[in-house]
């Protein structure tokens, strides 16, 4: 966790991660299209993609923050506390604008709670996320009383099985999302800041970036995400529990981190996070396709991060003089 | 806590309590102990059962893998690395020690079969060091990696079945023990004593603080952070193997789930128990108290008598000391030294 120096070591060809994971994406790719027929047609890989779209947005906000130099390991938990309060409101007004309305508060007070906890007393992203993972799933936990809430009609499940063109709706909002968060990131002086506050957070702060906001707003936003991902996970299933989003925070960052974005900050972009999110799922789905075997799967993406990553450190790095 | 005192001579000058005053109360230790003795008299008020000996045998039994594994990964967290894969390796090691020594199973002599497990925890741990020192993998992308891999490496050994009828010698021992003590509590014991040992009285411990506080100083100062790193790891995965063989025979049997979260109990304990993670801080002691004072809650709720609706809040409680802990770590450094812009915790 102490290597901040590699973002700068790499060899001037920046992009060295993303074609790495790239290359291996199109070989899982010719792979599965090898060895199960039709896995590669459009219409059963957006079948397949609907496990896909509340990774994918928890991605976009790990990546911002991972890119900072901090981590969000409580995502998970914040979405199984947005499922109960969205349960607990729909079940007692009825109303399902209502509930969508507190389960996306509740995502954005759960991410500035940690937000304020970082950026205000400068505790470690680490540790603070790590309480409130505990903390959200046990609020979660207590509040429901091992409850769920199920039966909110079909107009609302409709939001996630529905579709426009074929593609999936929380597909075309994450794609959406994934546009802005590429062009914020590239293309405005904020998005630029998040890379500077990442390379040398006090050089950041010197040079007049306001770093405790920009961090605040960085984590609200993370947990504003859990609480969409956890409405779209809901209205899926049609059910909402305390333990939705269980082990999502481990697989969200296993994609960020496969994507090229550097765990120690300042290092990173969305198209890598996309790679490494498809790299990731379309790797599950063959494995489970083809072997019809989960732990198998869950060895493969193991594997995969650390051999990616070390990958990355020795090709692209050079060594030290 | 009389040892963490300074010398009379200084105690007796009235201008010098405050200060001596202040830095008691800004001992990780005395907040813990003050927690749980306060803990132990409400819950002993209600219920005198509370404070019997059964009860405090069995939470220290409860205590006493969790503590094993802390002791690793305390040392790790101290190098300013960090393990999350414990839990995962735990796992593991039951599975291949439950599929060895099962009477069900190969039917192994538990003479080969113990050594192997602890040969194969040490082995993955150094595993593990090597990809964090050699091939410089941020340590916690390798352990998360390491705790998806082995988590699924696990269920294709179980095959899906559970593992049950390990050598009678063997639970009874670890249920037991030799003279009443159980087997796991004696090996806390060992393991404990063994570490600060390793902290206090041998230079290597503090060549791990030096590593942590500052590695590029602790480089030029000539010491190998790549052996370093390799024996914290090591040291780890050793003692996640022993805590697996003298904890898991108490189980009526070996499921796939076992350890799950098991990573995130031990980092909660180390972090409450005042280690930086950031490295080069900490002692041992505050991770003990802190491990009994998180294997306590959910004794503590059940005896509280609010029933199964108080049991589920054990997690958020483990949560809320982290943060109690975090938050007035910061309070009381920002007093220490008003200025600073680096993270406290």
């Amino acid at each position: 966790m102490n290597s901040k120096s590699q973002a700068g070591n790499a060899f001037s060809f920046s992009w060295w991660h993303e074609t790495v994971i790239g290359v291996l994406l199109l070989v899982v790719l010719l792979v599965a299209g090898w060895l199960v027929p039709g896995f590669l047609k459009p219409h059963s890989q957006l079948l397949l993609s609907r496990h896909l779209w509340e990774f994918a947005i928890l991605a976009l906000g790990m990546t911002l923050v991972i890119l900072t130099g901090g981590i969000d390991l409580s995502v998970g938990s914040t979405m199984g506390l947005s499922a109960v309060v969205f349960g607990c409101v729909q079940t007692s007004t009825g109303s399902l604008v209502a509930a969508s309305l507190s389960c996306l508060a509740t995502g954005l007070c759960c991410g500035a709670v940690n937000g304020g906890l970082i950026s205000q007393l400068r505790l470690h992203p680490l540790i603070v996320t790590l309480a409130t993972f505990a903390a959200y799933r046990g609020i979660a936990e207590g509040w429901s009383q091992g409850n769920s809430y199920s039966r909110f009609g079909t107009n609302f499940s409709s939001l996630a099985r529905g579709s426009w063109f074929g593609v999936p709706l929380p597909g075309v909002v994450f794609c959406v999302m994934a546009i802005g968060f590429a062009v914020f990131l590239s293309k405005t002086p904020n998005g630029r800041f998040l890379k500077a506050i990442g390379h040398n957070e006090r050089a950041a702060k010197f040079s007049g970036i306001a770093v405790e906001r920009i961090r605040f707003w960085l984590y609200a936003t993370s947990g504003l995400l859990a609480g969409l991902a956890s409405l779209i996970y809901v209205a899926r299933f049609d059910t909402a529990k305390a333990d939705v989003g269980k082990g999502f925070e481990l697989d969200v960052i296993t994609a960020v981190v496969l994507g090229g974005t550097s765990i120690s900050g300042g290092r990173g972009n969305i198209l890598g996070t996309l790679l490494g999110l498809l790299l990731i799922h379309e790797t599950r789905m063959l494995v489970s396709r083809y072997w019809r075997s989960d732990e198998l799967q869950w060895i493969v993406i193991g594997s995969l991060l650390i051999v990616a990553v070390l990958a990355y450190q020795l090709i692209a790095r050079k060594p030290r003089s | 806590m009389s040892n963490l005192l300074p010398p009379i001579g200084h105690a007796l000058r009235p201008a010098r309590f405050g200060v001596r005053f202040s830095k008691l109360v800004r001992q990780r230790e005395t907040g813990l102990l003050l927690l749980i003795v306060l803990t132990c008299v409400v819950v002993g008020i209600k219920d005198i059962h509370f404070l019997s000996c059964e009860v405090w045998r069995e939470i220290l039994v409860r205590c006493a893998a969790t503590a094993i594994v802390a002791c690793g990964v305390m040392l790790v967290v101290v190098t300013g690395e960090i393990d999350i894969s414990v839990g995962s390796l735990m796992a593991l090691l039951a599975a291949v020690m439950g599929r060895m020594i099962s009477e069900h199973e190969w039917d192994i002599s538990c003479w080969i079969g113990i050594p192997a497990t602890l040969g194969l925890g040490t082995l993955i741990g150094v595993f593990t060091g090597c990809l964090v020192s050699v091939g410089r993998v941020p340590s916690i992308i390798v352990t998360l990696g390491l705790l998806t891999a082995l988590r699924g490496l696990t269920t294709l050994i179980m095959g899906g079945q559970n593992i049950d009828r390990l050598p009678e010698g063997l639970t009874q021992l670890a249920k037991q023990g030799l003279c009443g003590v159980p087997l796991s509590i004696l090996a806390a014991v060992g393991v404990i004593g063994l570490t600060s040992v390793l902290i206090h009285h041998i230079p290597l411990g503090r060549r791990l603080y030096a590593l942590g506080s500052s590695a590029e100083s602790a480089r030029m100062a000539g010491l190998s952070a790549v052996r370093l790193k390799l024996f914290v790891f090591g040291y780890t995965g050793f003692l996640t193997a022993l805590a697996t063989i003298v904890d898991v025979p108490r189980l009526p049997k070996i499921e796939a789930g076992i350890g799950s979260e098991f990573e995130l109990l031990v980092i909660t304990c180390v972090v409450v128990g005042g280690v930086a993670i950031s490295g080069g801080h900490g002692r041992l002691s505050g991770v003990l108290l802190a491990v009994v004072l998180m294997t306590m809650i959910r004794p503590v709720l059940t005896f509280m008598d609010i029933g199964e609706a108080g049991e589920k809040w054990t997690r958020a409680i483990q949560g809320m000391f982290i943060l109690l802990a975090v938050v007035t770590d910061s309070f009381f450094l920002r007093r220490q030294r008003s200025s600073g812009g680096e993270h406290t915790a």
